[in-house]
């Protein structure tokens, strides 16, 4: 991927982008979404993260909200069928924040999807509490609809608070 | 993820190790319900004391062979977890159906 295609991605991502501060390390990954890649894309993100020294506990926090995003997108979005998975992250100081998108089937209900034990799949024995988890892991969590399809994760950690 | 196990005294001993999550989760249910299947066995302890991973799905796992457990009346507890896991547990209830020990 070349240099420009990265400053427009970061660019048109409010989230991911503080506003008007610049971070100080970007990372983008296209992954195919296949469970085999949800402990690669945790893994990736959480080295993304070790340069600014979190704590083990806070590590552990964003690669299991990792997880739950990627997988939410590998099982859910995509119906394990397969698809492009797109995972965003700025690194400042004192926080980093990730974006993690999908190209799938979206969710109609948003509100009620993110409520603890919701699940549209208890036949598979799914907790239905992958959005608990990501919003007690991290400081900030927001789930969005893509326009053309699709969902976008927004979440936020602050290494300064202990979670 | 790797799961061992050993019977002693009718209690079965089941450790699971690595990471779980929805890349191995049919491995484990499937894993664990050859070895749960066992008559004789009064208790059921799962020790997760090098499990260094697991995210949600590792939650319906538990809750499904803890399912399985109740309708023979036989518990299941949890052992030793790690930190990460412990935070995990703790935050889904968990410990309020399979309780958790140190040993």
């Amino acid at each position: 991927m070349n240099t420009k295609t990265l400053k427009r991605n970061t660019k048109t991502s409010s989230f991911c982008y503080k506003s008007g501060t610049t971070p100080d390390n970007f990372m983008s990954l296209r992954i195919e979404a296949i469970n085999k890649n949800e402990a690669f894309a945790r893994s990736v993100v959480a080295a993304f993260c070790a340069s600014v020294n979190p704590t083990v506990e806070q590590l552990t926090d964003i690669k299991t909200a990792v997880s739950e995003a990627v997988t939410n997108s590998v099982v859910h979005a995509y119906n394990s069928k397969g698809g492009i998975i797109e995972i965003n992250a700025s690194l400042y100081a004192r926080s980093v924040h990730i974006e993690i998108l999908d190209s799938g089937m979206g969710i109609i209900d948003i509100a009620t999807a993110r409520q603890p034990f919701y699940t549209t799949r208890a036949s598979e024995e799914r907790s239905g509490m992958g959005f608990t988890v990501m919003e007690s892991f991290m400081d900030e969590l927001a789930v969005e609809a893509r326009e053309g399809g699709g969902l976008i994760v927004k979440m936020v950690k602050h290494f300064d608070v202990s979670a | 993820m790797k799961i061992i196990y050993k019977k002693l005294n009718n209690i079965l001993y089941i450790g699971i190790a690595g990471e779980l999550d929805e890349a191995v989760a049919q491995n484990a249910r499937d894993t664990l319900d050859s070895l749960i299947e066992e008559p004789h066995i009064k208790k059921v302890m799962l020790d997760m004391s090098e499990l260094v991973f697991m995210d949600s799905t590792g939650i319906g796992v538990l809750l499904g062979r803890f399912k399985k457990l109740k309708a023979r009346g036989v518990p299941l507890h949890i052992a030793n977890p790690t930190k990460a896991v412990d935070k995990l547990l703790t935050l889904c209830g968990i410990y309020q159906y399979m309780p958790k020990v140190s040993f």
